[in-house]
């Protein structure tokens, strides 16, 4: 696995340490970095003046053990080694753009990309936090045992719900990870109390007791699976499972979730009949929503202009 | 450091460099109570000097919704934190208003380069007190666009503006605050290079950076206050405000050799800025000039401020403040000239009216002006205060003399002949 930097990225953080910003270097050192760039200002072919610039930084990200600590920080995550082809780092410009991507290309290469704020770097505990859980999404994401896999298989779930699905499944698996990674990292420690509050809220139709245990299940669960999350995170209520209409549940026929059923009472002949002839696969036992059995009320009650 | 002499601060102040002032300085007043937010300004200065590879996140002109809104965010908050920390609960100002020496009292606190000594920054000695942005708070430069403050909430959970906007001040309120840099007199950007790769022009004050000495260590980033110098990563320098001094100079075309204002004073829309050249005299003081309308604004009537003045940068933009913001805030950002310029530029006198019709109404500098008497055509009386109007003449003078303006307080009315099919 090769490691790849961006310019920026380099430059940013060499800045940062030449600043002070970032403690460890002297001031002899911070003389001969400046000495050494101000060469690279007198090139004057801008592609080579770039190079130039990009090598007097990476020799100072080295020297200034930024790549070093990078770089031995994955030896705790030893399938990625193997896995990727390259492993690029890239200045992250707000937290939301903070992560790692995993991308596959056309030949089945594998290669990542982690973003980072600048300011991750002033401090090796904040750092070394981030790169942890981010260098460990990447571990489950090349781990077969983990069964990753970036399709998720979610039915005929709309926008809506499959965005609650990733943002329960990208919850879940945050608590996995960061349960993993307490036992080593108090920054991952101290982050529980925050992901039990956060998953309380994405799973607030459960009983206290169950929040609490399944929350603890996944914050000590050694070796989650990717098809659990997923299965939790988009069907926590198991209404895929139930013969009858639940609340909360997806109509058979708008498949928007519904707390409004109709009552069988109000499925009369007629009306069946009309929405067999729409859903010849429905059956009156699955039900229907009130807002559907609106639209063929109505419907019953027009009759083709002659 | 060096003791200089501040006069927006009434008192001498620590500067790393010796005094040296221009013989002209570059200065200008914006009236902030006719800003629209339009970002007229901030295009043509975006559209002249930084439309290049490299200066996306560069604005040398911007308009900033206040209170919450800044680019970059919370720049000037940041900044009055950290003299506050530095000097806790010591920045005040004290004693009445003098002469031109201290035309707002004195100020008893710690300027920016006071602070830094006194100050352990992550990034070690200072020369001026002052930190830099992160990426993230470059990014979005209209961030807070309208969100006004003082909105209050109703019982239905949705923000409500019930009495809201009753005068004098507003319970919710914003304003527009349009920025540049202000070509301080002490400039920060130029006491922390290391380089002394900045420097202002003894010809008019602009302060610029010498793209051959910088060498992007970008301490001028960290120390301007105003944050007003801009690092560009695809020349690894800094650059700044350059205060369009090729047109300052008069080598615009189209300005027939005279001095012009700049790109984005011409360019707005709400006629709410008026760029000038002031003298100034050997000390760092203006030298009397009564009939220079940023003279009169600044020392005669005393309706346009400095913005921030307390960093001890001497800036040299000065502002109407916006009257129906709350007076505390005001004060905080202007000073304590702010009641008195506030009730002048309400009611205000015959000669005042008249200048300020000489806001955007020509591109070219108004060196000195003069108003010739009309006849007095309204009458009223505001918040207990007489006020007359008289329509009055105000002629303005280019730097060597040529009328440059006439104009009169009434907006002229003009009826078409009626030969026209849409004749009125």
């Amino acid at each position: 696995m090769q490691l790849r930097y961006d310019d920026d990225f380099v430059e940013a953080a060499v800045f940062l340490c030449a600043s002070g910003r970032r403690p460890g270097a002297t001031a002899l050192q911070v003389r001969h970095f400046y000495a050494q760039r101000e060469r690279c200002y007198s090139v004057a072919d801008p592609d080579k003046r770039n190079a130039e610039f990009f090598q007097v930084h990476f020799d100072w990200f080295r020297e200034w053990g930024l790549e070093p600590l990078l770089r031995g920080l994955l030896a705790d995550y030893p399938l990625l080694e193997g896995s990727l082809n390259i492993l690029g780092f890239r200045q992250a410009r707000a937290p939301s753009e903070e992560g790692a991507e995993l991308y596959v290309d056309a030949g089945n290469g594998r290669n990542a990309m982690v973003a980072l704020r600048m300011e991750r770097l002033e401090r090796d505990s904040a750092l070394l936090h981030f790169l942890r859980r981010e260098y460990l999404h990447l571990h489950d994401m090349v781990d077969p045992a983990f069964g990753y896999s970036p399709r998720l298989n979610l039915g005929e779930l709309n926008p809506t719900q499959r965005r609650l699905v990733r943002d329960r499944y990208r919850l879940l698996w945050d608590i996995t990870i960061d349960g993993r990674l307490a036992p080593s990292d108090p920054l991952a420690a101290s982050s529980r109390a925050a992901h039990k509050a956060a998953f309380d809220r994405a799973f607030a139709f459960w009983i206290e007791v169950r929040q609490s245990r399944v929350f603890e299940f996944h914050w000590t669960n050694a070796r989650p699976l990717h098809d659990e999350l997923l299965s939790l995170a988009a069907d926590p209520r198991d209404l895929s499972q139930a013969a009858a209409p639940m609340p909360g549940g997806s109509c058979p026929l708008c498949h928007f979730p519904t707390f409004e059923w109709a009552e069988s009472s109000a499925l009369s002949p007629g009306i069946v009949s009309l929405l067999l002839g729409d859903f010849p696969s429905w059956t009156p036992e699955q039900g229907a929503c009130k807002r559907c059995l609106e639209i063929y009320e109505i419907g019953g009650k027009q009759s083709a202009p002659t | 450091m060096s003791t200089v002499f501040n006069w927006q601060l009434g008192r001498e102040m620590d500067f790393p460099y010796e005094a040296a002032y221009p013989n002209q300085q570059f200065a200008f007043v914006f009236n902030l109570n006719r800003c629209i937010g339009c970002q007229s300004c901030t295009m043509a200065c975006k559209s002249t000097w930084t439309f290049s590879k490299g200066q996306e996140a560069m604005w040398w002109n911007n308009v900033e919704t206040k209170p919450y809104g800044g680019y970059p965010h919370h720049w000037d908050v940041k900044t009055l934190d950290l003299l506050e920390k530095a000097n806790p609960g010591g920045q005040k100002w004290e004693g009445a208003p003098r002469d031109l020496k201290a035309p707002y009292g004195e100020f008893k606190g710690k300027t920016i380069f006071e602070a830094a000594k006194t100050n352990i920054s992550p990034e070690g000695a200072q020369k001026a007190l002052g930190y830099l942005p992160t990426d993230e708070e470059w990014a979005a430069p209209n961030r807070f666009e309208d969100n006004p403050a003082g909105a209050e909430k109703s019982q239905r959970g949705q923000l409500s503006f019930k009495e809201g906007e009753t005068s004098p001040q507003h319970k919710t309120w914003f304003f527009y605050l349009a920025r540049l840099c202000n070509h301080c007199s002490y400039p920060a950007c130029l006491a922390a290079c290391p380089r002394n790769a900045i420097y202002k022009r003894p010809e008019d004050g602009i302060v610029l950076v010498d793209q051959e000495r910088c060498r992007g260590y970008r301490k001028c980033m960290e120390a301007c206050p105003y944050k007003k110098t801009y690092y560009r990563g695809t020349t690894r320098t800094s650059e700044k405000c350059i205060g369009c001094f090729p047109r300052v100079e008069g080598r615009d075309p189209s300005s027939g050799g005279l001095p012009m204002q700049t790109r984005c004073m011409s360019a707005c829309v709400g006629q709410i800025r008026l760029q000038g050249l002031v003298k100034i005299n050997k000390e760092g003081t203006w030298k009397e000039d009564r009939y220079n309308p940023l003279y009169y604004l600044i020392h005669v009537a005393k309706v346009a401020l400095p913005l921030y003045p307390q960093f001890g940068t001497e800036p040299n933009g000065y502002y109407i403040p916006p009257r129906w913001v709350p007076r505390a805030y005001l004060k905080q950002m202007f000073g304590p000239g702010v009641d008195a310029a506030i009730e002048r530029y309400a009611t205000p006198d015959r000669e005042l009216l008249a200048v300020l019709q000489l806001f955007g109404k020509d591109q070219r500098i108004c060196f000195r002006y003069e108003i010739k008497e009309g006849p007095k055509i309204f009458e009223t009386e505001i918040r207990g205060k007489k006020f007359t109007m008289y329509d009055d003449t105000i002629i303005g003078y280019s730097q060597d003399g040529v009328k440059i303006i006439e104009t009169k307080v009434e907006e002229p009315f003009h009826v078409r002949p009626d030969k026209h099919a849409n004749s009125i």
